[in-house]
């Protein structure tokens, strides 16, 4: 209290009135002070508290330094309620579990309370609509005694109005007043759901129109999107979303320090302080609230969105670390639109680094970094693909050597001037050259200074870049990696025999795609000495390794086909992106891809990792071992007799490429099993053989193109063919220029309208043969569409046909019936005409 | 001429392992088609004069004929136990190497002669090399176009090679063919 006087009388204008005389308690020390200074405490007597309330809720009569300290004042109580505020809301939340109403409303504790503040803060509102400064002295002059009494006496009646209130009630409880009660409570639901959502909408367009004087309605806005009603709450969200959307800055908002807040500030800083702060503050509610919706079943998928549109429109702004980890949180949801949207918003994140600055990057990857620890390798694959987005900028450090280059350059230049100086030192001619050069290094000194600062400052933005560079990267391998060593390890579980029904239960890896694509992708990144290990693990992968027999087996079980072949071709992308010097032969995947293509199976594995596989391994290499080609020519010719037209195309292409770069191999194409010298040490070709170089396949003929020539499908046996006449048509090196996937990709594109040609085309030929000249006229090029043609013409003849039948028969039986008639007239007239001349016989004979 | 003893055997199949790994199994089980037997039998590996032949067991039947003293030679050498009892591999089993072998370098057409005037393989001299070599693992030598030159000792790694300078000894020389001329009277 002492304190509190020596204040006031130290700075006199801001006397706050709360305080009655009687509760004053004025110690001795205060009273000594007052003695002591009473010529400018004096005043203190005949102070007069309304008065001064009155003079400082207008502006005009306040003095300027008294303002600024209301404001400031004002402003620190404000940061103070807003604390409590929120320690409040956090405190109870925990606490305290929520009500659920019959209704299904969850009631939290907090609710009435953060209500009152904000009716308060709304109060307060609403009076800076009309005199700001007024409204603001309100706010800050607290109730003085009489309205204190008049509130105290007021509530004291409203509290025994409402205890009679609930007399009455508990007196006049009718069944029908119940119902009507109810009706009622619905009706004012509907009307208050109207008025909130209007209110809403209010809010919003005037928040939009000038965020800076509206800023305060923000906060009623979220407590509208915490009202109990559903459909209220997702639109209160919503329309915060905009809002947010919208008013954030472009820059990340550092509240003042206290050193800050004390200092004197002009009008217009305090004002924005005002802003960001309520900005911030309300940006943090409705992230809280966003983050606790989200764990609701109801509400997730409206607050997923809304936390993916806040986290891609402003990755800068405050509290992104929130939003960055509720998003990877749900990276890898069971529900398939959340995970879309999740990893949607993480891509354009990747991509957009302009927006944040990359450090969002950072932090996202090594957040799913961890997710995939902590999930141990267990997620979607989507969660591991979008690293695909990243982009690594190589040029930074190419600059920045470029510029060590130049440095080096200079220090060489100098370094020859040195050595030049001592031996010009008696020659005075050259010494004075010398200074000349010196003057000319002088004038150039300011814009070499100037460069040199910029080079600077650059350099540092590019230092930082590079490391949050290397960060991601680091982060990216290390997760790439553990999923690589999480794959070998359940597969060492299961080879050795050890929870071998856990880890099948577990399944397979649902990670170890995307992640090979990944370091396929950035394999040029992948330092050195982290390559040996790498290449080795792929090795195991792929199923060679420790080729033990029975742990092989488990391999082919363990992993699918496509993945092993992925192996194969990220270790090849790995070699050459690193090793373009020192040509490394990787034999152990060739013995690899040459058992692989006995298992695969085209319904199942998916052809286009084999046609890059065949790609990559066969023909872009540019050495391969006379043995080892005609090992693999053998076989990709047999596998191409038994599978699709797509699959045999590839094969084929690469036979010819192969064929093409290996003249030897040639000999494949000769009618003649000829072995000896040529074939090498194995004598006789072994189609069991698992390493090509033993295979033998120099002994034997490629009779599968043969058989191939005659393949139903016009381009592999074309192919075919013209590979037959490989060895006769010499010297013609041309390069074919078509690669297995182009090829794969062509026919398997062709596959479904080349099924139905051959559909159609053969019971026509049948027809056509049956019917003979019926359907003379259909001599189609195009035989598809004049097949259907001729079907309706060969329909009308038909039906022309047999209604001519018809009509014949219909002819004849009439015809027939005419003449049954027609005879029984002639014989109705010739028994008249008996008759008749029965009776002029016997009349005549009467007669005669 | 007779089999090789127990020490002898580990001798010989422990440095040829060092070249072939696993493939070592396809040499002992290679069947052999010479003679006039239907079935064809295996090959066998005899001594003869401190040296170790790769014979097929026809040959070793016909061989048996004929007096040890006078015998010179029979199916292919592959090495030679020196007088203080250890087993060196000779050129002339390079062919039955090379076919089984399992690290393999290939060298540049310009330093094939170098390699065959008895010198060790240089970085720079690389063509190619296989994946996965360790240090002390033997290595066939081959020319681009896939003769084999010779055999020698790794010097160093795979993973080593890439950062070595390009005078850095790879593959240290053991035999080439070169010896077929140079050391014409010895072999």
């Amino acid at each position: 209290m002492g304190k509190k006087q020596r204040k006031k009388i130290v700075l006199p204008p801001e006397l706050p009135p709360e305080v009655s005389e009687d509760e004053i308690e004025v110690s001795d020390e205060d009273l000594q002070f007052v003695n002591e200074n009473r010529d400018y405490a004096g005043f203190v007597s005949n102070l007069d508290t309304k008065s001064i309330t009155r003079h400082v809720s207008r502006v005009a009569d306040v003095k300027e330094d008294a303002l600024e300290f209301l404001y400031e004042k004002r402003l620190r109580k404000k940061s103070l309620e807003k604390e409590s505020e929120q320690k409040g809301l956090e405190v109870d939340r925990v606490d305290a579990l929520p009500v659920k109403t019959l209704d299904g409303k969850l009631v939290y504790r907090t609710v009435p309370k953060i209500s009152q503040h904000s009716e308060n803060v709304t109060g307060g509102d609403q009076d800076i609509g009309d005199n700001e400064a007024d409204g603001v002295d309100k706010s800050l002059v607290k109730l003085t005694k009489p309205e204190k009494r008049a509130k105290l006496k007021r509530m004291k009646k409203e509290a025994k109005k409402q205890a009679k209130e609930v007399e009455n009630e508990e007196v006049q409880q009718t069944p029908q007043a119940v119902v009507l009660a109810e009706v009622e409570k619905e009706l004012t639901a509907l009307e208050a759901n109207e008025r909130k959502k209007y209110k809403l909408a209010e809010l919003g367009t005037a928040l939009l129109t000038d965020p800076e004087s509206n800023i305060k309605s923000l906060k009623e806005m979220l407590q509208i999107s915490k009202d109990g009603d559903h459909a209220i709450a997702v639109l209160g969200l919503k329309s915060l979303l905009a809002v947010f959307k919208d008013i954030i800055p472009g820059y990340r908002i550092r509240l003042p320090t206290e050193k800050e807040q004390e200092m004197v500030v002009s009008k217009v800083v305090k004002k924005m302080r005002y802003y960001e702060s309520t900005l911030l503050s309300t940006y943090k509610g409705y992230l809280q609230r966003l983050i606790a919706l989200e764990q609701q079943a109801s509400f997730q998928l409206v607050a997923i969105r809304c936390i993916c549109t806040l986290l891609d429109s402003v990755p800068h702004f405050n509290y992104r670390e929130s939003l960055l980890a509720a998003v990877i949180k749900n990276i890898s949801s069971a529900d398939d639109v959340v995970r879309k949207l999740c990893c949607a918003t993480v891509k354009s994140l990747f991509i957009n680094e302009g927006k944040h600055g990359g450090e969002a990057i950072v932090e996202a990857v090594q957040l799913i970094a961890e997710h995939v620890k902590v999930y141990d390798c267990q997620l979607h694959p989507d969660s591991i693909e979008v690293f695909m987005s990243l982009s690594f900028d190589e040029d930074i450090g190419r600059t920045e050597m470029s510029k060590a280059d130049n440095k080096f350059k200079n220090k060489k230049n100098k370094k020859r001037k040195n050595s030049e100086e001592p031996s010009q030192e008696n020659d005075k001619k050259k010494s004075r050259k010398e200074l000349m050069s010196k003057t000319r290094d002088e004038v150039l000194t300011p814009e070499t200074v100037n460069a040199d600062f910029k080079a600077a400052s650059l350099t540092q933005d590019i230092m930082e870049r590079r490391r949050m560079q290397t960060e991601t990267l680091s982060a990216v391998f290390q997760t790439f990696f553990r999923i690589l060593k999480h794959a070998m390890q359940s597969i060492a579980a299961r080879s050795e025999g050890i929870s071998s029904s856990s880890a099948g239960a577990s399944g397979g890896h649902p990670l170890l795609a995307p992640c090979l694509n990944g370091i396929g992708k950035f394999s040029h990144l992948i330092d050195l000495d982290f390559m040996g290990d790498l290449i080795s693990y792929l090795r195991k992968l792929s199923g060679g390794g420790s080729s033990s027999d029975g742990s092989s087996e488990n391999f082919l079980k363990q992993l699918t086909v496509s993945e092993r072949l992925r192996c194969c071709i990220v270790a090849f992308k790995v070699m050459r992106n690193n090793l373009d010097a020192l040509n490394v032969d990787l034999q152990d995947f060739f013995v690899q891809l040459y058992s692989i293509i006995l298992e695969y199976r085209p319904g199942r594995d998916q052809g286009e990792v084999l046609a890059e596989a065949l790609k990559i391994m066969l023909c872009d290499d540019r050495q391969h071992d006379m043995q080892r080609a005609a090992a693999f020519i053998k076989r990709l010719a047999t596998f191409s007799l038994c599978f699709g037209s797509a699959e045999s195309m590839a094969a084929l292409v690469t036979v010819k490429h192969l064929l093409q770069k290996n003249f030897k191999c040639r000999n494949l194409l000769e009618n003649d099993a000829g072995g000896g010298s040529v074939s090498g040490p194995i004598a006789k070709y072994q189609p069991y053989a698992s390493d090509p170089n033993l295979s033998g396949a120099l002994a034997s003929v490629l009779w599968e193109l043969n058989l191939l020539s005659k393949h139903y499908h016009p381009t592999v046996s074309t192919l075919a063919s013209t590979i037959s006449m490989l060895s006769t048509a010499q010297n013609q090196v041309y390069h074919s220029n078509v690669s297995p996937q182009q090829a794969f990709m062509e026919l398997s594109l062709e596959h479904e309208p080349f099924d139905l040609k051959v559909d159609i085309e053969k019971p026509n030929h049948k027809r056509r043969r049956g019917s003979g000249s019926s359907v003379a006229n259909s001599s189609g090029t195009n035989p598809g569409i004049t097949d259907w043609t001729d079907e309706d013409t060969v329909r009308k003849r038909l039906s022309e046909h047999f209604s001519l039948i018809h009509d014949i028969s219909e002819n004849k039986r009439l015809r027939g019936e005419l003449d049954r008639t027609t005879w029984s007239l002639q014989l109705y007239e010739q028994y008249k005409k008996q008759k008749k001349t029965k009776q002029n016989g016997s009349k005549p004979l009467k007669m005669k | 001429m007779r089999p090789l003893d127990e020490s002898e055997t580990t001798q010989v199949f422990e440095k040829m392992f060092k070249f072939t790994g696993n493939n070592l199994k396809n040499i002992v089980d290679n069947p052999s088609h010479e003679g006039p037997e239907p079935n064809p039998g295996r090959y066998c590996f005899r001594l003869q004069k401190n040296r170790v032949y790769y014979v097929s067991e026809s040959l070793v039947k016909r061989a048996t004929n004929i007096k040890r003293d006078n015998l010179v030679s029979l199916g292919t050498q592959i090495g030679k136990f020196t007088k203080g009892g250890k087993f060196h591999l000779s050129i002339q089993g390079l062919n039955l190497l090379a076919a089984n072998a399992k690290h393999k370098v290939w060298l540049k057409p310009t330093s094939e002669m170098s390699f065959l005037y008895g010198n060790h393989v240089l970085k720079g001299g690389l063509g190619r090399i296989t994946e996965n070599i360790v240090p002390q693992d033997g290595v066939v030598v081959f020319s681009m176009a896939d003769v084999p030159l010779g055999f020698g000792i790794a010097a160093k790694s795979t993973h080593d090679c890439r950062k070595m300078d390009p005078n850095g000894i790879v593959v240290l020389h053991q035999s080439d063919i070169g010896e077929y001329l140079r050391m014409e009277d010895d072999l």
